[in-house]
């Protein structure tokens, strides 16, 4: 079925049967969850009902939790909002612009990273709903019918545009990622023999039949879906960059952001899963389908996206001098020689000189040293938000006013928490969901020829 | 166009009914419908039976219980009776007098409902021209303090006794008493005076009694006092003019803020730095601790406490013209430009000395003599009665009391010798001992607690008083509430105690009788304008030169300076938390006390000179007169070398005693923190052990040892950055000469950006006409709300602070929270430093500019103080990014806040460029963190709030409102009058707090207003007028009068 030329390397390693696949992916689920499972799956919930407990003791008792002040409105509640935000842009840069561009090498690792993506979004989504000093009425900012009389929300305000483009982006995810479960779920229903399970899957799977009318359907709205998340993978994150794009603070106030986030959002994003998958394919036994080849690829784009957000760095500093503005010359300054030199520096660091590192064939086709960068990069990621958001406000116009930032213990708490409530929904779908698109994976398998190609009986004859 | 239309009620007003008509001109319809059921003759022959009787009685009955079943009517219910000049929702201001022992000023004080809730000065009478300072606004709160005694107390009991019972005691007491002695600080009321003279005459009269009226102060002027009688032959403090003086030098003087009458006399202070009035003064001050006074002068010379001498001698020397020695370097080189700038301005000139060292005082008067400056800028014969104590008469009884040899009934009226005095730990157990030792103060304190009874003195803000500050003025104070205590006027307690009088309870109008009786005017005016004039008995005696008693002082290599800080000046007021909460104006430090020297000695000696929420200073230990503490050493910039500072007035309350909820350390989650051995720890260190007297007179100087000590202790400052790195566009100052004599664009140069124009060349233009927005409708329509701030003015005192903060319900965090940087104060006042990258503040040094440099401040920096408060922007960045519109732009130019459509993004404080947004980080009023310092969370405390602003709930953003309320006030007066509002008539309580008229509000779009005025100045400028979002406040240029 899939031509492909000789030279290439192919995108599944060995003889995979039809067969084959559609067992490697429903074993894990149909199987009993092994030890390893429970223990993550345990230590990841603990952590995040520590972290479900601190925003419980955050919202009952005041935003003063936190290690917030009069100069320092926003710190470690804006800077994980956006990092998750970042790390959910690889699941649909990868369903859907490389769907676009017909990259197959995709099909191994777009559930997946599309799961990451709404898990993520789902914890970036916490931020901007627990940052506010009274959630109770967050919904004001839903342009809502209201008894307010003409009160209505301020169209001006990018916040408000946050909202649009993160609810937007969310259920376009979520509805692209789920279409593409449909078939997957209907194969593990026809699998699946316990009466509870069969029942579960067969309404998750909306009653697929595999007729030659649903492929149809199937192709045409994904083809549409991907075409519609496309521009949000840009959207998104310029419009989390205007929140600081448009304001009038030194180190904020910068045109170069949007393309600058979307390209930091894509490295980090591609790193998460970079991350989860080196993990992910030696548990579940899914070494044939995301290999090397896959993980180069992914380090190319890493390589690509971080040259992008360095040479922004770099435009940054240097139009910060050239402006001749002392206030930006300055933010930018004290960004790299000032009391949070530490985090500046470990951003250039990580973000810069470490995926310049993927130049070396052999350093990008190297697993352990792919996890070690990958981890790197989300740390890199972390403090360039960080270093944007607090460096800035913490010593901007007024000297008189400047201050410092440290965290709280509960800071902290809230944002590991994410993180383990992330690995609960990821630690859960990987066990009850098909982590592998089985079904689009299919297309790509060797046809039976390639396959009598390589038999032995086919050598015998020639 | 009329209408034609015509409406009608029914068809009998259509046809006009000839019964309609009738009808129509009564008042009253002729039958009413109860006269008719009334006057119905069946009634009398109806009858209700029993069983009919007893349905009624039921279903009442029934009804009346199911009724009173609901929830406790919590409407406010109004006055069946109305009482005279109180309307719900309508202020009413009663004129009255401040006097604490340590301030004095005419007062107005706003009550609403019939409560004092804010004080204000009354600019119409008394010489204090309508000028407080920050104690006497926060000490309306003290009113409402939960820990006040409400009754008289017996030593041992936290039960109130009668007082009656505890007069009776103290009756037989001093009956059975030999000896009598009566401890005060210093008095200036004459009633109370005649009072104890008539107790004194009664308890004299018969047996061999002797009693004695002792004065003291903690704080004495004595040396001045005795000084003058040297010189002139009597004891007098004379009054002083700083309004007339073109030349002040003021050797340790801290005359704006702590010294003798300083409200009176910043405000003639701030009149003479007006660059464009009549003339500027030129202010030299001489000094180790950089005070408020000395960060206003235009040359600060550093020096050692025990070098006052020396400067004083060679300033007369060199006036005489005989030649001065003992100085050199920079110090001698001020001391020079003050002798030319004094013979110059001669007897315009004003020469004042802040210690309490005779010598001194008598070459102060030698040098104003020899300028000729008494009859000018001296006025002898209106003399100040404040501070009159003797103490070395105190000294004698406090021996005594020592000894055993007390006398037999002590009578304190609430001076806290306990507690100010040397021997203080001494005294607490001597004073125990007294036969019977009786107190008049108003809490438990460390003195009174030891007291047989305490019959507590009424408020100020309760009671009738007079006062005579000054031989031309009398004055009175007057209740502006009735006591809410079982408390009783102290001058009363003396005609009871002598037998005059019976108590007559908490309405007792005795104190009223005795003051009015004994006024012969019209009492009745005096009440109105709280003070009248009195004739000045003349004084004629001329200047007699003595002999100045030389001093061979040398006390060693490090000498301390003890110092009142502006807050909390003596420590009486230590529980007030506004007080302890208000940033010191010099270092910002609230809620403690600390060593105060030079950061850069403080390198070279290994001590951490910067400081934030995390990092702490190190701790040392001083040693004065044998007497140690140890305490946070603080890096103060201008701190004389090789001598340090230390706040008088805290660690008030080591016993534990009940002197204030807000008295004590606070624990990060609420209540009090703990000593190791159960006790509260206290708010700083008690460094009043430490004070000797030389000849009689208490010293508030000495040698000091300091010795670092292992650990650090996090202070809470509200400024962690000192100065302005060089930043044009924030503070503009300059020379007078460069005023005078130079262009606007020398000192003031708008903010130029290039742009292209028609040609497509390049120009420059001022950034005020670059604009991407519309601008709001506000220019020429209607009112436009702006104000101006002078800097030359602003001597950074403080009041405005205080006075916004009780306002506008500002709550008190604590010192964790302010630590934490969250301080809720809407306007700061922000302190810069000159530093070594700086030519001036806010210029860059054209060579060798480095950012690192100017960080750090000069070892003797010039100071300004900034107002900052919300700028009101027109272009506000904070309107546009508040997702919900909860900040939004009024139509006439006011930035402003609706708390309850925020939901608390802090977008809009992020991005306000003079961070001048706060939020609510806690709940203030309720949560459990604050209980202790917010008087939002105490039941009598809250009593306080001003009705007429909300308290914010947790979670809101707030700011300055530029008192709205009061704006509004205004208008509806204008409007219930029908006529534009004047100017001057919009005061906000910053403004109208500023003892120096710094800040002028108004109708920027009356073009005749004087904000408008203002505005037009050469020296006006907007602060970061380059971030393009047009404020509604201007500051004025500094400008120093140097060469």
């Amino acid at each position: 079925m899939q031509k492909e030329a000789a030279i290439r390397e192919p995108l599944i390693l060995g003889h995979k049967t039809y067969h084959d696949v559609t067992e490697d992916v429903c074993k894990p689920i149909e199987d009993k969850a092994p030890r390893m499972w429970y223990i993550l799956f345990t230590i990841a919930l603990i952590i995040g009902l520590y972290g479900v407990g601190s925003i419980c003791y955050l919202l009952g008792t005041g935003i003063g939790v936190w290690g917030l002040n009069k100069t320092i409105g926003w710190a470690w509640d804006i800077t994980n909002f956006v990092w998750w935000v970042g790390i959910g842009h690889a699941g649909t840069l990868i369903s859907a612009v490389l769907l676009l561009f017909r990259q197959k090498w995709r099909m191994a690792i777009n559930r997946s990273a599309e799961a990451m993506t709404i898990f993520a979004v789902f914890m970036a989504g916490t931020f901007p709903l627990i940052h506010m000093g009274r959630l109770w009425v967050g919904y004001w900012v839903l342009p809502l019918p209201n008894h307010f009389g003409s009160l209505w929300v301020n169209f001006n305000s990018p916040l408000l545009w946050d909202v649009f483009a993160i609810s937007t982006y969310l259920s376009v995810s979520l509805v692209f990622w789920y279409i593409g479960l449909i078939p997957d779920f209907a194969t593990i229903r026809d699998r699946a023999k316990k009466p509870v399970a069969k029942r579960m899957y067969s309404i998750l799977s909306f009653g697929w039949s595999g007729r030659a009318k649903h492929w149809n359907r199937f192709e045409l709205v994904s083809l549409v879906l991907a075409g519609l998340a496309t521009p949000l993978v840009f959207s998104v994150h310029s419009i989390v960059s205007f929140d600081f794009a448009t304001s009038v603070i030194p180190g904020w106030h910068t045109t170069i952001f949007p393309p600058y986030f979307v390209a930091g959002a894509v490295f980090s994003g591609f790193a998460m899963v970079q991350t989860l998958l080196l993990v992910m394919r030696k548990a579940m036994k899914l070494e044939a389908y995301i290999h090397t080849k896959h993980v180069e690829y992914m380090n190319v784009v890493i390589m690509v996206t971080g040259s992008i957000v360095g040479t922004a760095y770099i435009t940054e500093l240097f139009i910060s001098w050239y402006s001749g503005v002392e206030y930006e010359a300055y933010a930018f300054l004290n960004r790299a020689t000032g009391p949070y030199w530490w985090a500046y520096w470990s951003m250039m660091t990580c973000n810069v000189i470490s995926p310049q590192l993927m130049w070396f064939r052999k350093l990008r086709r190297s697993l352990l040293f792919t996890f070690f960068i990958s981890i790197i990069v989300n740390i890199g990621m972390w403090f360039e938000r960080y270093v944007i958001i607090v460096t800035s406000i913490h010593r901007d116009y007024i000297p008189a006013a400047w201050s410092m930032h440290y965290p709280s213990h509960i800071d902290i708490a809230v944002y590991i928490g994410t993180i383990g409530l992330f690995f609960v929904f990821f630690l859960l779908f990987a066990r009850y969901f098909p982590v592998l698109a089985l079904n689009e994976v299919k297309t790509i398998l060797k046809g039976s020829g390639q396959s009598y190609k390589e038999s032995p009986d086919y050598h015998k004859h020639h | 166009m009329g209408s034609t239309k015509k409406y009608w009620k029914g068809i009998e007003e259509l046809k006009e009914t000839p019964a309609f008509l009738e009808q129509r001109d009564q008042e009253f319809p002729a039958q009413s419908a109860i006269e008719s059921f009334l006057l119905d003759e069946k009634l009398a022959e109806a009858s209700t039976g029993r069983r009919d009787f007893l349905k009624f009685l039921g279903f009442s009955v029934a009804a009346a219980t199911l009724a009173s079943c609901e929830a406790p009517v919590t409407k406010a219910v109004p006055y069946v009776n109305k009482p005279e000049n109180v309307t719900p929702g309508v202020a009413t201001w009663y004129a009255s007098t401040y006097y604490d022992g340590l301030s004095y000023a005419s007062i107005l004080v706003k009550t609403r409902e019939g409560r004092p809730i804010f004080i204000k000065g009354n600019k119409d009478f008394g010489f204090t021209k309508g000028v407080t300072n920050p104690q006497i606004i926060s000490s309306v709160l003290g009113l409402y303090d939960s820990e006040r005694l409400n009754g008289a107390r017996k030593k041992g009991s936290k039960a109130n006794v009668a007082v009656n019972t505890a007069d009776q005691a103290i009756i037989q007491g001093l009956k059975n008493a030999k000896s009598i002695a009566i401890l005060s600080p210093s008095i200036i009321s004459p009633s109370l005076l005649k009072g104890i003279q008539l107790f004194t005459e009664t308890y004299t009269k018969e047996g061999n009694r002797s009693v004695e009226l002792v004065q003291y102060d903690a704080i004495s002027y004595e040396a001045i006092r005795k000084a003058h009688l040297q010189n002139f032959g009597e004891a007098r403090i004379p009054s002083y003019d700083f309004s007339k003086a073109r030349t002040i030098v003021s050797v340790a003087a801290d005359f704006c803020s702590t010294w003798l009458l300083s409200n009176e006399y910043a405000q003639q202070y701030g009149a003479t730095r007006n660059p464009d009035g009549e003339f500027m003064s030129t202010h030299f001050q001489f000094e180790s601790n950089l005070s408020i006074t000395g960060s206003n002068a235009d040359y600060r010379g550093q020096i050692k406490p025990s070098e006052t001498t020396l400067v004083l001698l060679y300033l007369l020397n060199n006036l005489k013209g005989t030649g001065g020695t003992g100085l050199k370097g920079d110090l001698l080189k001020i001391a020079n430009a003050a002798v030319k700038s004094l013979r110059k301005s001669g007897k315009n000139s004003l020469v004042v000395c802040g210690t309490n060292r005779l010598e001194d005082q008598l070459l102060v008067n030698a040098i104003n003599h020899q300028l000729s400056a008494y009859g000018t800028t001296i006025d002898l014969s209106n003399d100040v009665r404040l501070f009159g104590a003797e103490n070395s008469k105190a000294e004698v009884l406090f021996s005594n009391i020592l000894k055993g040899k007390g006398p037999d009934v002590l009578i304190d009226l609430g001076t806290n010798p306990v507690y100010t005095h040397s021997q203080g730990k001494e005294l607490k157990a001597a004073l125990g001992k007294l036969p019977l030792f009786v107190s008049t103060a108003r809490y438990s304190d460390e003195t009174s607690s030891l007291a047989s009874y305490i019959v507590p003195d009424h408020h100020p803000l309760e009671s009738w008083m007079d006062f005579q500050p000054k031989s031309g003025e009398y004055s009175v104070a007057q209740p502006t509430i009735r006591p809410l205590g079982d408390t009783c006027s102290v001058l009363e307690s003396f005609y009871v105690w002598a037998g005059l009088t019976k108590r007559t309870g908490k309405d007792s109008t005795f104190a009223y009788d005795t003051i009015r009786g004994a006024y012969t005017g019209n009492f009745d005016l005096l009440v109105h304008n709280s003070c009248v004039g009195t004739t000045i008995p003349a004084f004629t005696n001329t200047f007699t030169p003595v002999n100045i008693p030389s001093s061979n002082k040398n006390p060693g290599d490090w000498e301390v300076n003890f110092y009142q800080k502006t807050a909390i000046r003596d420590g009486a007021m230590a529980s007030n938390p506004w007080l302890q909460e208000l940033p010191d104006p010099i270092s910002k430090v609230t809620w403690d006390n600390y060593i105060t020297m030079n950061p850069y000695q403080m390198e070279e000696l290994g001590y951490a000179t910067t400081y934030d929420q995390e990092h702490g200073l190190n701790l040392a230990k001083i040693t004065v007169n044998g007497v140690s503490v140890t305490l946070p050493v603080y890096p103060q910039p201008g701190q004389a070398l090789n001598t340090v500072g230390v706040a008088l007035g805290y660690g008030r309350g080591a016993g534990g005693e009940a002197i204030g909820k807000g008295a004590y350390q606070t624990k990060e989650y609420g209540g009090y923190d703990l000593a190791d051995d159960g006790t509260k720890k206290t708010i700083g260190a008690n460094v009043y052990p430490m004070l000797r007297s030389s000849a009689g007179m208490l010293q508030y100087s000495g040698a000091a040892k300091v010795e670092k000590q292992e650990g650090t202790y996090l202070i809470a400052a509200t400024q962690i950055h000192h100065t302005v790195m060089g930043r044009e566009s924030i503070v503009k100052e300059t020379s007078l000469n460069t005023y005078k004599t130079k262009a606007k664009e020398a000192y003031n140069p708008p903010h130029m950006l290039e742009r292209l124009n028609e040609h497509g060349h390049h120009e420059k233009a001022p950034v005020s006409e670059f604009d991407l927005w519309n601008a709001h409708p506000v220019e020429k329509i209607g009112h436009r709300w702006g104000m101006t701030i002078d800097l030359s003015s602003c001597i950074g005192c403080g009041s405005c602070l205080v006075a916004c903060q009780v306002e506008n319900n500002v709550p008190v965090v604590g010192k964790d929270e302010v630590r934490r940087g969250r301080e809720m104060h809407w306007i700061r006042l922000d302190r810069y430093y000159v530093s070594n990258a700086e030519e001036a503040i806010g210029k860059k040094k054209e060579e060798d500019f480095s950012y690192s440099e100017a960080e750090k401040a000069t070892v003797n920096p010039t100071v300004v103080h900034m107002p900052l408060m919300c700028h009101h922007c027109n272009h506000a960045p904070c309107e546009t990014v508040c997702p919900v519109l909860a900040t939004t732009h009024s139509n006439e130019g006011l930035n402003q806040m609706t708390y309850n459509r925020c939901i608390g993004t802090r977008y809009c404080a992020n991005n306000c460029p003079y961070k001048v947004r706060r939020f609510n980080w806690f709940n203030y009023p309720s949560y459990k963190k604050f209980t202790e310092v917010n008087p939002a969370q105490d039941d009598l405390g809250r009593m306080v709030l001003n009705p007429d602003v909300t308290v914010r709930t947790r979670g809101v953003m707030e700011k300055c409102s530029f008192c709205v309320q009061r704006i509004q006030s205004v208008k509806l007066d204008a409007k219930k009058e029908a006529r534009v509002i004047e100017d001057g008539e919009l005061q906000t309580a910053c403004s109208e707090a500023c003892p120096t008229q710094a800040i002028t509000v108004g109708d920027w779009n009356d073009y005749n207003s004087s904000v408008y005025k203002s505005t037009q100045s050469k020296r006006a400028y907007q602060a970061l007028e380059e971030v393009g979002v047009k404020p509604n406040i201007w500051y004025k240029v500094k400008v120093r009068n140097e060469a």
